[in-house]
Formats: structure tokens, sequence, C-alpha cells
């Protein structure tokens, strides 16, 4: 029987031993959504690297509180001391997994760049305006030879983890570092060699597991989509099952022709689910996992058929990228950022999903009707939901030369951020023509824009023990 | 062995894409076991990279001229890449008088849309 038909999570949470509200976060995922405001600033990675633009890459600060002034403006970028660092997802130093922890704050954001290996750690005491506190250099992260940072999560002990996808070389095998409380490199979290590719991950505490996912060896995906390079089996088609406590991995499943390039893993919130998704980018299918007693298992519960485009030559996949789950666990969103739609499905029963509605916007098969006056260049890709379910924000650049590849224009016009309101009793959304965060318009030239957090938790972010 | 002091003069070369279009150019002194893209930045001249070991081609030029090895194997760089002519700047060190055409543009040609 399915646990997630139950999500009674706060019972759940009361066994839970040695649980007050002193550390950071939310008791539960239920306490996270009745006790969170509005989320009024968000955190949006913006992005020069790969590009003629003289300039860094940035934390930018959006303003999405409605009742404020400066409403959907950029009010304040951090900048990164160096060029070409590609910044692409961050994450915080503690969440809900470490409300247990007296003290500790939920204040820092870690922040790698993917193409630079450097991490650097931004301090948000002041929530409009962080400042830039500390930065672990390359040659740090190369010393224990893993390269390419790319999620990064608390664990629940006060450390950081961060998956890593290669070796100092920037080819295979990936790995994961752990930093330590005072965000230095506190050295390679497993014991080397037990994956090869490795991608995004996410860990369920109470079931002691980690699922980490594939995309392929640095060299290969950061100078583009290479159609050679998925015939000679360079991209990654398997999700490894991890032992949280011994940092081995217990199980590979390999998801077949099916599963090519499974990204985003997210578990269900409620830390009693055993359930969870991934979607895989190129061959369009999201994958349901969970655990079936004696082993895990993956089965594809949504495929998207690939689309016929005039003028090109092959049918277009729809490059699920990204994916995520609602605080209460019924809803699942995932974008399609190639055919151009954001998709939401009702997921009461984890292995049935079943779609309840979506929005076009953008992409090279939506209604190209720009958003007040603005072309949008891209797809929807990195999407964030607030906590309540009630707003789903998303970006448009997936990874600088894959947008150049696919969405030229966007080097030269920029991302956009774009909101849908979601109505979670009728499963519907739809776009909110007022909200339109414009990274075309910003003083050192056209910005890409990727991940978004908010500073109390977020629906990607959040993980309970 | 050549002497490590001996200097090469590097022309860098933007290209805005578009036929007949203005070219910019900057010329720059770099010795034999000098990375170009070093010297591009000590001379103050802004040039895209990313992971600067040779995995991430966001530094690609075009080698019109001259001759340039790779301090490292330039990883992020396929067979029909090299042989078309395209260098990591990186990891370059120039053996001759060069000219290459530098910018985003460049990588941008490496990997074409597969559908399209
Ligand atoms: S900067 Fe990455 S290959 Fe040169």
């Amino acid at each position: 029987m399915s646990d997630a038909q139950q999500p009674d999570d706060t019972t759940a949470h009361a066994d839970h031993e040695g649980h007050d509200t002193e550390g950071p976060g939310y008791t539960t995922p239920q306490a996270a959504i009745e006790e969170s405001e509005p989320e009024k600033i968000a955190y949006v990675m913006g992005l020069y690297v790969g590009t003629d633009v003289d300039a860094p890459d940035f934390l930018g600060v959006v303003d999405i509180d409605p009742d404020s002034e400066t409403y959907t403006e950029i009010i304040d970028r951090v900048e990164m001391p160096n060029r070409g660092d590609e910044l692409h997802h961050f994450g915080w130093n503690a969440c809900s997994s470490s409300c247990h922890m007296d003290g500790l704050e939920r204040r820092h954001l870690v922040i790698p760049g993917q193409r630079s290996s450097r991490i650097h750690v931004v301090d948000t005491k002041d929530r409009r305006n962080p400042e830039l506190e500390s930065v672990i250099e390359p040659e740090e992260v190369f010393e224990h030879d893993l390269s390419a940072p790319h999620t990064t999560h608390c664990i629940p002990d006060g450390q950081i983890l961060i998956s890593m996808l290669g070796d100092a070389d920037g080819d295979l095998p990936g790995g994961f570092l752990a930093l330590d409380e005072n965000f230095e490199v506190d050295g390679r979290w497993e014991p080397p060699g037990e994956i090869e590719m490795n991608y995004d991950y996410w860990y369920q505490p109470r079931h002691n597991v980690m699922v980490s996912s594939e995309w392929a060896a640095p060299k290969t995906y950061y100078p583009g989509f290479d159609m050679d390079d998925v015939e000679a089996g360079n991209y990654g088609q398997r999700l490894h099952v991890w032992d949280w406590e011994n940092k081995t991995v217990e199980q590979t499943i390999d998801l077949g022709e099916e599963g090519l390039i499974p990204l985003e893993v997210r578990f269900l919130h409620s830390p009693e689910a055993t359930h969870g998704y991934v979607g895989a980018a190129l061959s369009s299918n999201v994958f349901h996992f969970h655990d079936a007693g004696e082993e895990w298992r993956a089965e594809p519960v949504i495929d998207v058929e690939a689309r016929e485009h005039d003028g090109w030559d092959m049918p277009v996949p729809g490059l699920v990228t990204d994916l995520l789950v609602s605080m209460d666990d019924r809803y699942l969103f995932f974008s399609n950022w190639l055919h151009g739609d954001v998709r939401m499905y009702d997921i009461s029963d984890p292995a049935n999903p079943r779609l309840a509605d979506r929005i076009w916007a953008g992409g090279h098969f939506g209604d190209p009707a720009p958003v007040q006056d603005r072309e949008l260049a891209g797809g929807p890709q990195m999407l964030q939901l607030s906590l309540d379910g009630e707003r789903l924000y998303w970006t448009t650049s997936l990874f600088s030369s894959w947008d150049n590849q696919f969405y030229p224009e966007e080097a030269e016009q920029g991302s956009v951020m774009l909101k849908a309101d979601v109505d979670p009793r009728n499963g519907s959304m739809s776009l909110d023509e007022e909200f339109l965060v414009d990274f075309g318009d910003l003083p050192d030239g056209p910005a890409r824009a990727h991940e978004i957090r908010w500073p109390d938790g977020d629906c990607t972010s959040d993980v309970w023990q | 062995m050549t002497s490590g002091s001996s200097a090469h003069d590097v022309i860098l070369v933007w290209q805005d894409g578009q036929e007949g279009s203005d070219e910019r150019e900057e010329r720059l002194s770099v010795g034999e076991d000098e990375i170009v893209l070093t010297a591009a930045e000590c001379a103050g001249v802004a040039l895209p990279f990313g992971c600067r070991t040779g995995a991430c081609a966001t530094c690609t030029g075009k080698l019109l001229d001259g001759r340039i090895e790779h301090a490292r194997p330039p990883r992020a760089l396929k067979e029909r890449h090299r042989e078309a002519g395209y260098v990591l700047l990186c990891i370059a060190e120039p053996r001759s008088d060069c000219r290459i055409v530098v910018g985003s543009s460049v990588q941008a040609e490496l990997v074409s849309n597969p559908w399209q």
C-alpha cells in the first residue's frame, strides 16, 4: 500500500524524538504550508558566462511582493569575484532537516560555479542585501579529484553535501564533496568509485536512503549537446540508490532507452514517503521510483511525445528539464523546455499521475504571444513553487552552451522569470500576465536566469528528518 | 626545445557573425610558455572562459594562421573540431605568430541543433 496515500506526517513526526522548533525550518511539511508567509523575495541565479559580456555571474534578489513598489524588479545583485563560473544550482546551509540543530540558522547560500568549480558562500542575514562571505577556489576542489559542482543540500548534522559531476580533469567519475559548518572543504563524502556519472540527488533520512541521477562527464555536456555522444553512450540513464549512512550504492537501476538523461530527483516531502520522481530529459519521460520491499523500482509514468516541427528534420522531444512536488505532495509540476509547456499532474496516487493542467509559454511550440510585449526567447525551465502551492514561478535558461544551441536569441534578449497562479483545489493554473522579471534589461547587458530559491525554504530544497 | 622567452604576435579577431560586417582586432605579445587566455587577461582583453582546464570549450577560438600547442589535452574538443582548427585558449600556447577568431560565437559553432 502506498504510504503517500496517508500523508499524515504530523503524527509521523511526533515519533522522531528530541524534536523542538529550535533549529531552522519547519517541523513538518504541513507546518511549512501553514506557518509560512507568502514569499516576498526570490534569490535567482543570473549568468554572463560564455557570452562576450565582460561581467561575472551574480545572485539576483528579485522583489516578488505584490504590495512593494519594486515588485518584479531585480533590487540587488551580488556579483561573484570572478567571471566564468556558470552559477547554476545552489542551496542553503540548513533546511528543515536540521530542525534539531539548536542555534543553526538558514542563512547562508552555497553557490557553486558549474564550469569554474568555484564555490561561493553568501550571507543573507539582510535578505534584501545579501553579501558574499567566502569563496572556495577551484584548486581546493580539484585536490579531491572532483569538479563541476551541481546540487547543494544541507545534511542533517550541519554539513553541506554537493554532487560533483566530474573528476579534476572534467572526466568521469564524479562523486560528492562535503563542506563543514564553517564552509570549508571537509573532503570526499563517499568512498571514490561508487558511481561513474552523477547529477542530482535527494535523500530521505528516515529511510536511510539517497537517490542520485546521471547527466554525463563535464567534458561531454559542457560544450553543448551532441547526438554522437548519445550514440556513444556518453549520457546517463541510471539511478543509484544509496545507503545514506554508509555512503555506498546499494542498487543501480538502469532506466533503459526510456530513461535517457535522468536529471532532477524529487522525493515526496513527507519524511515517511518512499516515493519519488525523476525526469528523463532526452527521452522526455517522468519516472516514478519507490521502495518495493526487497528492492527499489522505477517505472515511466508520464511520457511526453516528441513532436514534428515545421522546418526541423526530426521530431523534437519535450526535454523534461525540471520537476518539483508541491509541499502537500499532491501535485507534480514539470517543464518541457524545448516544447514550451509547464505541466501540472495530480499525484494523489503516486504511481498513476493524472494530468491536471498545463500552460504554454515560449518554447518551440508554444503560442509565441509575448508577455507584456516581451518576446520569450527560451522555454520554461527551472521551477519553484510557493510553500502554500498557489504560485508557480519559472525561468528560461538551461545551460549557457545548450541555450546557444537551442535558443540562440536568448543570448541577446536575456531570460525572463514568469509566474502562474495555481488553484490547488481545482487542479488548474493560469499565467499571470502582470508578472514579468526581465533579465534582459540589466546594466551589464542581458543575463540568463536559472534556479530560484526562497529565504524560508522551498519545494526543491527542504527535507525532513 | 625552443627558448621559453621568445614571444609571438597573437592577433585576436572578433566577428559578429554577419558576412562582411565589421571586425574588431587586438594584438597581443604572447610568450611561448604563456597561455593565450592569461596573456589576454593581463592585457585587459576580455575573452569568454569557464573551467580553465580544457574541459568546457567556453574559451574556444578558431586558428586562422599560425601554430598553437595545448599545454594539456584539449578534452572539450572532438577530433572533427581539432581538424577544423578549433583551439582552447585557456590551455593554448603559441608556437608562431597567430591569428585567432575569438568570442562566444566561436564556441556556439562547435555543436548545432541536432533536430533542425
Ligand atoms: S575555459 Fe574551459 S576549456 Fe577553456
